[in-house]
C-alpha cells in the first residue's frame, strides 16, 4: 500500500476505531480522533519528504506524477461491461482505475489539509460538548474525502471524493451548527450539489468521448488531458465541457454570483466546520479548475478567462464591500473569503506561470490565515456567546493574547509583506499584469493591466474591513455582554494553553511561508509548467528580455551592468 | 578590505533590531521597566549605530581610494524567488546615499530610543497592565529593522516589503495608547491612507516588472535608459491616460507610494492625526525617518521617471509645501504645528526632486531629519514638563524652566528657517538645502530655455564639457519631437537622443532639452513659503518659550530632566554638523554614482554646482531667499512679542481665511463624506443586493425547481402519462424515503429537481452542439447495438 492510499485509509481506520468503544468516554473519543489526525499529518509529512526526494526536476514536458499507484477499479470484466456491451464476445475496455498520484500542487494541498485537521479537532475539544463520537467520526471522514480529492488521478475517483466531502460537512453544519443551521446546511448541500451534477454530466460525456476516440472507456485525468491538449477534443466540445465543469467548481470556490451559500454556511457552522470549509473545502473548487478545467480544455479556458476573471474581480470588490458592513464577525470573514478566492481565481486564469503559482500559493495562504481567523473567532465566541461587533469591544484589555493572534492573522489576511498573504497576492497581480497582449504584440495571455487595477483596489478595501473588525473587537472601551466571559469547560479569561498551542503552529507557518516561500514556489512552478499550462500558446513564451537586457548599455556603466547581468543570467559561475 | 565586509556590517545592523524585537516579545515582560528599554537601546539601535559608523568610515575610506564604484557594483545579492522568468534578487544596495541614510537613521533613532527610556516610563502601564513598556521598545526595534531594511534594499520588491513593514510599525505605534479612541482612529487612517498610496506603488511595480523585466533598481534604470533611447519596451506602448504615456504612468505610480508614506497632498491627512501616538514615535517615525522614506523612494526611482512624471512630482510637492505651511501658521497645538511644518518640509523635498534638485532635496532630507527629530523631542519634553498640556496658548516663558530645551529648539528653528549669511558659507541646514532647491527650481522655471544662459551656468561642471557641441537649435528640434509631449509619434522622437547616447554623450544638455519647463507659479509659491516657514516656526518657539507665562498651573509644573535633554543636545550638535561637513559630499557622490541614467544627469545637472555659487549667480535669489528668514522671524516676533493680543486681532481681521486654515481646508470632512460615508453607502448597497437580489435569485430558482418537481410528481405521476417516468419517479421517491435527509422532506425534491433540471439543460446543450451529441449517441448506440 502506497503512502497516498494510507493517507486516505488512515482517517477511515480512525472512524472504525471510534465506533468500537462503548458510549460514555468523551476523553477517549477525543484522544483517538486527535491521534488519528496527527498520525495522518505525520504520514503527510512523510509523503512530502518522499515527494521532494522524487520530484521529477525542472524538466519541461516531463508529465509524470510522483508516488503513483494505479489499480484496476471498474474494469471491463464486470457486469457493467456486459450490460453496456450487449455481447459477451467483444470486450469493450472500460477502464476506470483507482489511480492516485501527486504533483507539486496537490502535495501541498494534502499537506494543508493534513495540517489543519488536527488543529480543527483539537480546537473542538471545549466547543463541542454533545454527540462527540459522531462529530469526530464525521471530521475524520471529511479528512479522508479531502485526501482522496487531492490524490485522485482518475476523474471518477476525483468526483466521488469531491461529492463525498459534502456529506460529513452537511451533518457537521446541520447538527452542531448555530440557530439557523438547518437552512444553512440544506442550502450548502443542494447548491453545491446542483452545480456538481453538471460536472457529472460533463464527466459522462468525457467518458464516452474517450471511448470513441481511444477505444477504451477511460477517465484517467492524464489521458483526458492529452485529448484536450492534442486538439482531439475540439473547441466546440471544450466550450460546453468547460462550462459544465465550471458550474460545479465555481459554486464551490465560490465565484461571484454563486457565493450566497457561503456566508450562511460559515455563520452557522461550528468552528471546526468553518475551519475546514474555509481552509480546505473551498480550495476544491480552485483545485478543480487548475487540475481539470485548465489543462483539459485549454482553448475554452483561454476563451473564458476574461469572463471568469471579470467575475473574480467583481467578487473581490463586491464581497469586500459587503464584508465591511457586516455586524457578525464570522460573516465578515466569510465575505472576506469570497473576496480572497476572487484573487485566487484571477491568478489561475491569468494563465501565466507566476499567476497560477500565485493562485495556488494563495490557496495555501488563505487556508492558513482564514482558518486561523475562524479559530480565533471561535475562541471568542466560546467565551462571549456572541459574534456581534456591536455587542463586544475593547477585548484587547481582557484578552491580550487573543488580541495578538487576531491582529497577526488579520495582517496575514490583508497581505502584509513578510507574512504569507503577500506572496500570493503579489504573484497573482504580477501574473495578471503580465498576462496581456501588450508585450511585443505577442498574444501571451488573456488578461492584462486593466484587470490589475480593480483587483489592487480590492487590496485597499481588504485592509479597511479587516482593520475595522479588529478595531471594533479589540480596541476602544471594554464592552462585554452580561454574564461573560463564560469560563466553563476549562476556559480561562484569555486563551488557554491549548488554544495557544493550536494557533501558534499556524502563526509560525504564516511567517515561514511569508519570508521564504521559495521551496514551495519551486514545486508550484514545476507543476504549473508541466501540468497546468501545457499548451504552448497559453504558457509563457521563453522570455527574450534577458537577451534584450544585454544589448546596449550606455557609456561607462556597461561594465557595472555587465557584472549584474553576469550574476543574474550567467547562472552557475556564482 | 575583505569582500563584502560593508554589506555584512549593514546586514548585521539590519538584523540586530529584529533580534531585539523577538527577544523583547519573549522576554520583555521579565526584564521589567527600565531594563527592557535599555535592552532596546543597545540591541535595537546601539549595535546598528556601531555598524553604521563602521560602514561610514569604511565607505569614506573607499571613496578616498576610489574604490567606491567597484564596491557598489559588486555589492552582494542573491536570488529570493524566481517569478516566471524574472528572478527577484535580495541584496544590499551599497552606495553613498545608502550609507548616508543608514547613518542618519541609526544615529537619530539611537538618541530617540535613549529619550524613550525615560519618557515612556511615565506613559505606559496605565490601563489594566496592558500598555506595556517593553512592547513599546519591541515595536521600536521592529521599526528599526524595517527602516534599515528599506534603506539597504537593492530591489524594488524588497523595498516594497520593508515599505509595508514600516507602515505596520507606524500603525502599531500610533495606536500604542490603544484604549483611547483618538489614536485608534488615527492608526486606521494612517494604514489605509498609506494603502491607497501603495496601490499606486504596486501598479508602478508591476509596470516595472512587466516592461523592464527586472525589479533590481540598477538594472531597471539601465533598461529604462536603453528603452528610452531606442523607443522600445515601455516607450513603444501607445497607451495613454490623462495624456501621460505608459512610462510616465509607471513613474507616477511609484510616486503614489511616496505620496502615501511622505504624506503628500492629497494623501497628507493621516500625518497630523498620527501625532496622537507617543511623542518619541512622532519624532522618529513621523518626522525624521519613515515619512522621509517616500522621498528616499523617489530619489531611488528617480532614474525611472520621465520628465512628465517629474512634473507631477513637482506639482504635488509644491501644493503640499504651500498648503501645509499655511495651516501651520494657525495651529495652536505644539505637536500639530510641528506636524504641519514636517509636511511642508517634505513638500520641499519632493518639490526639489521633481524640479531636479536631487542633491539638495536629499541633503534637506538629512538635515531636516536631525532638527525635526530634535524639535519633536523638545516638544515632548515641553509636553511632559507641562503636565500633558499641548496648547501653546497656555505656555509662554518656559525658557527659565527649560533652558536646554529652549536653546536646542531655537537651533531647530534657525535651521528650518534657513538662517545664514547670504553670499557666505555660514548657515544652518535649510540655508544650504532649501535655498538650493529654490535656486534649481528658479533655473528650471526661468533659465533653462534660454540656451545660451544655460550653457554658461550648466556647463561649468564636469559633465558639461562632453557635449558642448550640441548646439541650441538641435536641442530645440529634440524638444519639438519630444516623445512625451507628442504622444502620437513616439517611436521616432527619441532618435536624436539615441544618437547622442550612441556617441556616449548622454548628459545634461541633451536630456534637459526635452524636460518641460517648470511653471513660474510653482517657483513663486515655493519662494513665498520660504517666508512663511520662519514665521510659523518662530511663532511656535516664541509662544512656547518667550514672553510671559500665560498659565500659572502649567508654568509651575514645568521642568526638564537630563535623561531627556541629553538627546536634545546631541541632536542639536548633530544639526549643526549635518549642515556642514559630512553629508553633503556623500550625497553629491551618490548623485555621481547614480548618474549613469541620463535623466539623473539631466535633472541634477544644475545642482552639481554648489548652492552658494548660485547665490552668487543670482542676485535676486541671494536677496529674495537668503533674507527670507529674517523677514519671517521679525514678523513673528513683532506679532507675538506681547502675548496673544495682536494675534487675536489679526485672526479676527482675517476671519474667513483663518477658519479655512483652522479647518485644514475641510479636506478631512470632504474625505469623510466622499470616501467613508460614500463607501459605506455602497457597501450597504452591496449587502442589500447580496441578500435581496443574488440570494433571492438562488432561492427563487430553488422554489421554481421545487414547483417543477411538484408538477412532475403530481401530473406525470398520478395521471400516468408515461409509464416509465411513472416508474422512475416512484422508485426514486421510495429511494428518497430510504435516504431521507434529516429535518425536511423537501430536500429530496430539491435534489431531484436540481438533477432533473441539470440533465435537461445539459441535454439541450448537447443537442445544440450536434457533433458532440452525435459522438455521445454514437458511443452509446455502438455499445448497445453491437
Amino acid at each position: 500500500m502506497g503512502v497516498l492510499t494510507l493517507l486516505i485509509i488512515l482517517p477511515i481506520a480512525g472512524v472504525v476505531l471510534l465506533l468500537i468503544p462503548p458510549y460514555g468516554n468523551p476523553a477517549g473519543v477525543k484522544r483517538v480522533a486527535l491521534l488519528t489526525s496527527v498520525i495522518t499529518a505525520g504520514i503527510a509529512v512523510w509523503a512530502l519528504v518522499q515527494f521532494y526526494q522524487q520530484e521529477p526536476g525542472r524538466v519541461r514536458d516531463d508529465l509524470s506524477y510522483v508516488l503513483e499507484e494505479d489499480h484496476s477499479w471498474l474494469s471491463s470484466e464486470t457486469f457493467t461491461t456486459r450490460l453496456l456491451n450487449g455481447t459477451l464476445g467483444e470486450i469493450p475496455a472500460i477502464d476506470i482505475r483507482y489511480h492516485v498520484g501527486v504533483d507539486g500542487i496537490s502535495i501541498w494541498m494534502i499537506a494543508l489539509s493534513a495540517f489543519l485537521m488536527p488543529l480543527a479537532i483539537w480546537g473542538s475539544f471545549s466547543a463541542v460538548r454533545e454527540r462527540l463520537r459522531e462529530y469526530y467520526c464525521l471530521l475524520l471522514l471529511l479528512q479522508a474525502g479531502l485526501m482522496g480529492v487531492f490524490c485522485a488521478m482518475d476523474l471518477l475517483l476525483f468526483y466521488v471524493c469531491f461529492e463525498f466531502t459534502l456529506i460529513p460537512l452537511y451533518f457537521l453544519i446541520g447538527i452542531w451548527g448555530g440557530p439557523d443551521r438547518r437552512r444553512a446546511a440544506n442550502k450548502f448541500f443542494i447548491y453545491t450539489l446542483a452545480g456538481s451534477v453538471l460536472t457529472f454530466a460533463g464527466l459522462i460525456f468525457l467518458a464516452f468521448f474517450s471511448y470513441d476516440q481511444l477505444g477504451h472507456l477511460t477517465l484517467d485525468i492524464e489521458e483526458l488531458t492529452q485529448l484536450g491538449q492534442t486538439g482531439i477534443l475540439g473547441f466546440d466540445h471544450q466550450w460546453w465541457l468547460f462550462l459544465a465543469f465550471a458550474a460545479g467548481f465555481a459554486i464551490k470556490v465560490p465565484l461571484f454570483p454563486f457565493h450566497t451559500w457561503l456566508p450562511l454556511a460559515h455563520t452557522e457552522a461550528p468552528t471546526a466546520g468553518s475551519v475546514i470549509l474555509a481552509g480546505v473545502l473551498l480550495k476544491l473548487g480552485t483545485y478543480g479548475f487548475c487540475r481539470l478545467s485548465i489543462p483539459m480544455f485549454p482553448d475554452a479556458t483561454f476563451f473564458f478567462a476574461p469572463a471568469i476573471a471579470t467575475l473574480a474581480i467583481i467578487g473581490i470588490i463586491y464581497a469586500a464591500l459587503a464584508a465591511w458592513v457586516q455586524t457578525d464577525v464570522k460573516k465578515l470573514v466569510a465575505y472576506s473569503s469570497v473576496s480572497h478566492l476572487g484573487f485566487c481565481m484571477l491568478g489561475l486564469f491569468s494563465l501565466k506561470v507566476a499567476g497560477v503559482s500565485g493562485g495556488v500559493i494563495y490557496m495555501i495562504n488563505h487556508g492558513l490565515s482564514t482558518a486561523a481567523l475562524f479559530l480565533v473567532i471561535g475562541c471568542m465566541y466560546e467565551r462571549y456567546h456572541t459574534r456581534d461587533i456591536r455587542k463586544i469591544g475593547g477585548l484587547a484589555k481582557q484578552m491580550p493574547i487573543m488580541a495578538f493572534f487576531l491582529v497577526f492573522f488579520t495582517l496575514c489576511s490583508i497581505g502584509l509583506p513578510g507574512l504569507n498573504g503577500f506572496v500570493g497576492e503579489f504573484l497573482v497581480l504580477l501574473g495578471t499584469a503580465t498576462s496581456s497582449t501588450m508585450k511585443d504584440g505577442l498574444s501571451s495571455g488573456p488578461l492584462g493591466f486593466s484587470y490589475v487595477i480593480p483587483a489592487a483596489l480590492g487590496i485597499i478595501l481588504g485592509a479597511v474591513y479587516m482593520l475595522w473588525m479588529c478595531r471594533c473587537v479589540l480596541f476602544g472601551p471594554l464592552n462585554e455582554p452580561p454574564n461573560t466571559p463564560d469560563t466553563s469547560a476549562g476556559l480561562t479569561k484569555d486563551l488557554t494553553r491549548r488554544e495557544i498551542g493550536i494557533l501558534t503552529p499556524i502563526a509560525i507557518a504564516c511567517v515561514v511561508l511569508g519570508v521564504y516561500p521559495k521551496p514551495m514556489l519551486d514545486t508550484f512552478e514545476v507543476a504549473t509548467r508541466d501540468h497546468v499550462l501545457r499548451t504552448p500558446y497559453i504558457s509563457d513564451q521563453p522570455d527574450e528580455s534577458s537577451e534584450e537586457l544585454g544589448l546596449i548599455i550606455p557609456g561607462d556603466q556597461a561594465s557595472v551592468a555587465d557584472a549584474f547581468f553576469a550574476k543574474q543570467f550567467g547562472g552557475d559561475s556564482q | 578590505m575583505a569582500e563584502h565586509t560593508l554589506e555584512i556590517a549593514l546586514a548585521v545592523g539590519v538584523l540586530t533590531p529584529l533580534f531585539s524585537f523577538w527577544a523583547l516579545v519573549f522576554f520583555g515582560p521579565k526584564l521589567g521597566k527600565p531594563a527592557a528599554g535599555w535592552f532596546g537601546v543597545v540591541f535595537g539601535m546601539g549595535v546598528p549605530l556601531a555598524c553604521a559608523t563602521y560602514v561610514l568610515f569604511g565607505w569614506l575610506g573607499a571613496m578616498e581610494a576610489g574604490e567606491s564604484a567597484a564596491l557598489t557594483a559588486n555589492a552582494w545579492r542573491g536570488t529570493w524567488a524566481v517569478l516566471g522568468d524574472v528572478p527577484i534578487t535580495i541584496g544590499v544596495k551599497l552606495d553613498s546615499l545608502t550609507v548616508a541614510m543608514y547613518f542618519m537613521v541609526t544615529f537619530i533613532a539611537f538618541w530617540i530610543f535613549f529619550f524613550s527610556v525615560g519618557y515612556m516610563q511615565g506613559h505606559s502601564d496605565e490601563v489594566a497592565g496592558q500598555r506595556k513598556y517593553w512592547r513599546f521598545f519591541a515595536y521600536l526595534s521592529l521599526f528599526g529593522f524595517s527602516m534599515l531594511g528599506l534603506v539597504v534594499s537593492s530591489n524594488l520588491v524588497f523595498l516594497f516589503i520593508f515599505w509595508e513593514l514600516v507602515g505596520l510599525c507606524s500603525y502599531l505605534l500610533i495606536g500604542f495608547y490603544f484604549d483611547k479612541p483618538v489614536p485608534q482612529h488615527a492608526q486606521m487612517k494612517a494604514f489605509i491612507t498609506n494603502r491607497v498610496g501603495d496601490f499606486g506603488f504596486l501598479i508602478g511595480l508591476m509596470l516595472v516588472y512587466f516592461h523592464l523585466g527586472t525589479t533590481d533598481l540598477d538594472e531597471a534604470a539601465a533598461v529604462f535608459a536603453q528603452q528610452a533611447a531606442a523607443g522600445t519596451g515601455i516607450f513603444a506602448s501607445h497607451f495613454t491616460m490623462f495624456g501621460w504615456s505608459l512610462a510616465t504612468i509607471m513613474g507616477v505610480g511609484l510616486f503614489c507610494g511616496a505620496m502615501g508614506k511622505s504624506a503628500q497632498f492629497p494623501l497628507h491627512v493621516w500625518l497630523p492625526d498620527a501625532m496622537a501616538g507617543p511623542t518619541p514615535v512622532s519624532a522618529l517615525i513621523h518626522a525624521a525617518t519613515m515619512v522621509a522614506a517616500g522621498v528616499y523612494l523617489v530619489a531611488r526611482v528617480f532614474r525611472l521617471m520621465t520628465p512628465d512624471a517629474l512634473m507631477f512630482v513637482s506639482l504635488i510637492g509644491c501644493l503640499t509645501l504651500t498648503l501645509m505651511a499655511l495651516i501651520a501658521v494657525v495651529q495652536t497645538d505644539i505637536k500639530k504645528c510641528l506636524a504641519y511644518s514636517t509636511l511642508s518640509q517634505l513638500g520641499y523635498m519632493i518639490f526639489g526632486l521633481g524640479s531636479g534638485a536631487w542633491i539638495a532635496a536629499l541633503f534637506h532630507l538629512i538635515t531636516h531629519a536631525f532638527f525635526k527629530a530634535m524639535m519633536f523631542l523638545g516638544s515632548g519634553q515641553v509636553i511632559e514638563g507641562c503636565h500633558h498640556e499641548q496648547d501653546m496658548r497656555k505656555m509662554g516663558g518656559l525658557w527659565k524652566k527649560m533652558p536646554v530645551t529652549c536653546i536646542t529648539f531655537l537651533v531647530g528653528v534657525l535651521a528650518i528657517a534657513g538662517t545664514g549669511i547670504p553670499g557666505t558659507q555660514i548657515g544652518l541646514g535649510g540655508f544650504f538645502s532649501k535655498d538650493e532647491i529654490l535656486a534649481v527650481s528658479y533655473a528650471r522655471a526661468f533659465e533653462w530655455d534660454d540656451a545660451s544662459k544655460f550653457e554658461e551656468s550648466g556647463h561649468g561642471e564636469g559633465h558639461g564639457g562632453e557635449h558642448a557641441d550640441v548646439s541650441p537649435p538641435t536641442k530645440r528640434v529634440m524638444l519639438a519631437s519630444d516623445p512625451v509631449q507628442h504622444g502620437d509619434d513616439h517611436a521616432q522622437p527619441t532618435h536624436a537622443v539615441l544618437e547622442a547616447e550612441s556617441h556616449g554623450a548622454v548628459g545634461a544638455a541633451s536630456i534637459f532639452a526635452y524636460t518641460p519647463k517648470l511653471p513660474k507659479w510653482m517657483f513663486y509659491l515655493a519662494l513665498f513659503t520660504a517666508y512663511i516657514t520662519p514665521f510659523y516656526m518662530m511663532r511656535a518657539w516664541w509662544l512656547t518659550f518667550m514672553g510671559k507665562p500665560r498659565d500659572d498651573h502649567v508654568y509651575e509644573h514645568a521642568h526638564e530632566s537630563p535623561m531627556m535633554y541629553i538627546p536634545l543636545a546631541v541632536l542639536a550638535v548633530g544639526t549643526v554638523f549635518a549642515s556642514y561637513s559630512l553629508f553633503r559630499p556623500l550625497i553629491a557622490d551618490a548623485s555621481i554614482v547614480g548618474s549613469a541614467a541620463p535623466l539623473v544627469m539631466a535633472m541634477a545637472g544644475d545642482s552639481h554646482s554648489h548652492a552658494p555659487a548660485i547665490h552668487v549667480a543670482h542676485d535676486f535669489l541671494k536677496v529674495g531667499v537668503g533674507g527670507a528668514f529674517l523677514v519671517g522671524f521679525l514678523l513673528a516676533i513683532a506679532i507675538y512679542r506681547n502675548g496673544l493680543g495682536l494675534g487675536e486681532k489679526l485672526k479676527r481681521a482675517f476671519g474667513p481665511i483663518h477658519t479655512l486654515l483652522d479647518n485644514k481646508y475641510y479636506i478631512d470632512e470632504l474625505y469623510d463624506l466622499v470616501f467613508v460615508k460614500g463607501f459605506v453607502l455602497i457597501a450597504n448597497i452591496a449587502r442589500f443586493v447580496d441578500t435581496w437580489i443574488v440570494d433571492l435569485l438562488v432561492n427563487l430558482f430553488a422554489a421554481a425547481a421545487e414547483r417543477f418537481a411538484a408538477f412532475c410528481g403530481l401530473i406525470l405521476d398520478t395521471h400516468g402519462v408515461d409509464g416509465i417516468v411513472n416508474g422512475v419517479a416512484k422508485s426514486s421517491r421510495d429511494f428518497g424515503h430510504v435516504v431521507r435527509l434529516p429535518q425536511t422532506g423537501r430536500v429530496r425534491h430539491y435534489v431531484l429537481a436540481a438533477t432533473g433540471v441539470a440533465t435537461i439543460v445539459f441535454l439541450c446543450v448537447l443537442w445544440a452542439s450536434r457533433e458532440a451529441s452525435d459522438v455521445a449517441l454514437a458511443a452509446v448506440s455502438a455499445s448497445l447495438g453491437n
